[in-house]
């Protein structure tokens, strides 16, 4: 009886089972495999040998790159919530039918082909670009800066733009979820507005922060075509790297630096589950 | 409760938009008094509430609390506490959290927050709920930590917003009597909303009956019950009989003669009225007596023949539908030990006409 139970449910679950194996645990499986292969241009040689992973844990070029993926992603991340979070508070406090337009205002950017974005960048942050064009029409510099285009700094402009709207929404449907009698409550009972904020509003926000946190850190680090087009010398991350060994064909050396950073990625996520527990994760 | 006026509500009108909510409200609340603010739903009740409180300010008028002008002071700056319809416990806090937040931020000192907490959670009860979570609590006790998150600061005036809503109606009825002993206990003045007319006889000292925006009458909840000024408070308090007729004609000036489809009937007037008036008349059921034998009849006696049509069996008292010579219908209401009438007998009904109000249309 109770066993049918079990088979039934497996039966009604297997199109949803099958689809997340097949697509991705499968081929992730075969990328594990291939990242234990000695590397031969394109093609996989079924030899195996655990040389890729000392070169790439022994290596201090590869914890150089890392260590630059990690600090650009964490500078963005940090501006995208300073910049996201007031956005989201704004249109969360103003009446719900106003707030819910507004939003939609903030998300149409994203429909527009994400390569496009990033030259329309290019041209505003280059050296001839809009950006130097109107600081030097203004007189604040003689010579175009070089600072902002090939650079880290670029890189983070970039993907700031770019995540925008994934942090807004969150942060908007958390901050929603606030009755406004929330407020008027602790304003009643003594509070000024900054200390609502301080007291209601910051703490009630956490599980959005952290969520907006996990749902956008990890996926950056493996950014590879921003820092590729407007990146430099200065913005490169480990996605480049791993490009680059896939598009020479070297296989293997790209799976094991993809390993690598998957290992870094789970790694943050299991101290965030751990710090803050799934409820933090999902938002709830 | 004493004579001594602690708010005062000075001509107030509030405009949210087009939309008028209260207009030309006027109110005295006493120190240490239970006003209830009863009206159906929309009648600008909590409106006046929110007013009081400083969620809100009202477009004209004034509101003064101990003589002074407090009509746009903010919310933290005025000695009033609500508790809300939705109770907005702050979900990210325990029991002890909710309930010290005020005096946190009035960063009183650790220990003597300690000491109010505890005195105010032992006098709702809740004392062991104290390290809980609030998303961890039945309705009955999240209400009790709401009222103690707002007892707690003392106000001179707490304010409920139908802070009983949510609940079943067994539940409310334990915390009625409840809230009255807390209320006495306390010895603050306490302004409470409902739409429930039982909730407001049941916890009132004096009544404020609103509709419309408009604070139709306030005073002693017997005055209102017993000597309604408009029918619609009339109808909204208990259940009453609504005769609508003409005055004829006038007995010592304060006994009205109202022609009601051709019976005559006796009504206590009130000034203002004049002859050939249509008013109504509002009578209680339990008001009407009714016997099998003609009563002997004395001045300003009501008495007119019936036939029961109907019974309604309520527990301890029984409502007879009778229908009278001029084919309208009335209820009375007798104790179920008296009620021995039975559908189709001719009865007679009577009553003093003092127990008749004249209304104004």
């Amino acid at each position: 009886m109770k066993n049918q139970k079990l088979l039934r449910e497996l039966i009604s679950n297997l199109p949803a089972i099958g689809y997340i194996f097949i697509l991705f645990y499968i081929p992730i499986f075969i990328l594990l495999i291939i990242s234990f292969t000695v590397p031969r241009k394109y093609i996989v040689e079924w030899k195996f040998t655990l040389d890729n992973y000392i070169n790439v844990f022994t290596n201090p070029d590869y914890y150089k790159i890392l260590i630059n993926t990690f600090w650009i992603v964490t500078v963005a991340t940090i501006f995208l919530i300073i910049i996201g979070y007031p956005i989201a508070y704004y249109l969360a406090r103003i009446n719900i039918g106003i707030g819910d337009k507004l939003l939609l205002f903030t998300i149409i950017p994203v429909e527009i082909n994400y390569l496009i974005r990033i030259y329309a960048w290019r041209v505003i942050l280059g050296e001839n670009g809009l950006l130097n064009s109107l600081l030097i029409a203004l007189g604040v510099i003689e010579k175009p800066l070089t600072i902002f285009f090939y650079s880290w700094i670029a890189v983070v402009i970039v993907l700031i733009h770019e995540w925008l709207p994934y942090v807004v929404v969150p942060f908007y449907v958390n901050l929603r979820g606030i009755p406004n009698e929330v407020y008027e409550a602790a304003m009643d009972l003594g509070a000024s507005k900054f200390q609502v904020f301080r007291t209601i509003t910051l703490p009630l926000s956490k599980p959005g922060i952290l969520s907006v946190i996990f749902m956008i850190y990890i996926p950056t680090l493996g950014e590879f075509a921003i820092p590729a087009l407007v990146g430099g010398q200065t913005g490169v991350m480990l996605g480049n790297l791993i490009d680059r060994y896939l598009s020479q064909f070297n296989i293997a050396i790209g799976a094991t630096l993809s390993f690598f950073l998957l290992l870094f990625s789970i790694i943050i996520s299991l101290i965030m589950i751990r710090i803050f527990g799934y409820e933090a994760l999902y938002a709830r | 409760m004493s004579s001594e006026v602690i708010l005062r509500v000075v001509d107030v009108w509030k405009w949210f938009g087009k939309v008028l909510a209260l207009r030309e409200v006027n109110m005295d609340v006493y120190r240490g008094e239970l006003l209830v603010l009863l009206g159906p739903s929309g009648s600008g009740k909590s409106t006046l509430l929110r007013i009081i409180g400083g969620l809100e300010y009202p477009s004209r008028g004034k509101v003064y609390m101990d003589g002074e002008d407090i009509t746009f002071y903010p919310p933290y700056k005025r000695d009033t506490c609500m508790v809300f319809q939705s109770l907005a416990l702050f979900p990210h806090m325990t029991v002890y959290d909710n309930v010290a937040y005020g005096l946190k931020i009035r960063k009183v000192p650790k220990s003597e927050i300690d000491k109010r907490v505890d005195a105010v959670l032992d006098m709702l009860r809740i004392k062991e709920l104290k390290n809980r979570k609030v998303t961890q609590l039945s309705g009955g006790q999240r209400q009790r930590v709401a009222i103690a998150r707002a007892l707690i600061l003392n106000p001179k005036v707490l304010l409920l917003d139908e802070p009983l809503g949510a609940l079943d109606l067994k539940l409310r009825k334990e915390l009625h009597v409840e809230l009255k002993n807390l209320h006495k206990e306390v010895g603050n003045t306490w302004i409470f909303v409902t739409h429930d007319q039982e909730e407001a006889l049941t916890l009132a000292d004096r009544i404020g009956i609103m509709n419309n925006g408009r604070l139709e009458q306030i005073g002693d909840k017997w005055d209102i019950y017993e000597k309604p000024s408009s029918k619609f408070v009339a109808d909204f308090i208990g259940e009453t009989n609504l005769i609508s007729g003409k005055v004829k004609s006038f007995i010592n000036r304060d006994i009205a003669v109202v022609d009601w489809k051709g019976l005559e009937i006796y009504a206590t007037t009130v000034e203002g009225i004049d002859k050939n008036n249509d008013i109504f008349i509002s009578i209680r059921p339990e008001n009407i007596s009714i016997s099998k034998e003609r009563p002997s009849g004395t001045d300003g006696l009501n008495i007119l023949t019936a036939e029961i049509i109907d019974e309604i069996f309520k527990g301890s008292y029984v409502t007879y539908y009778v229908k009278l010579s001029n084919k309208e219908i009335i209820r009375v209401a007798v104790l179920s030990k008296d009620a021995d009438f039975e559908v189709g007998d001719h009865v007679y009904v009577y009553w003093l006409y003092n127990k008749g109000v004249v209304l104004r249309e």
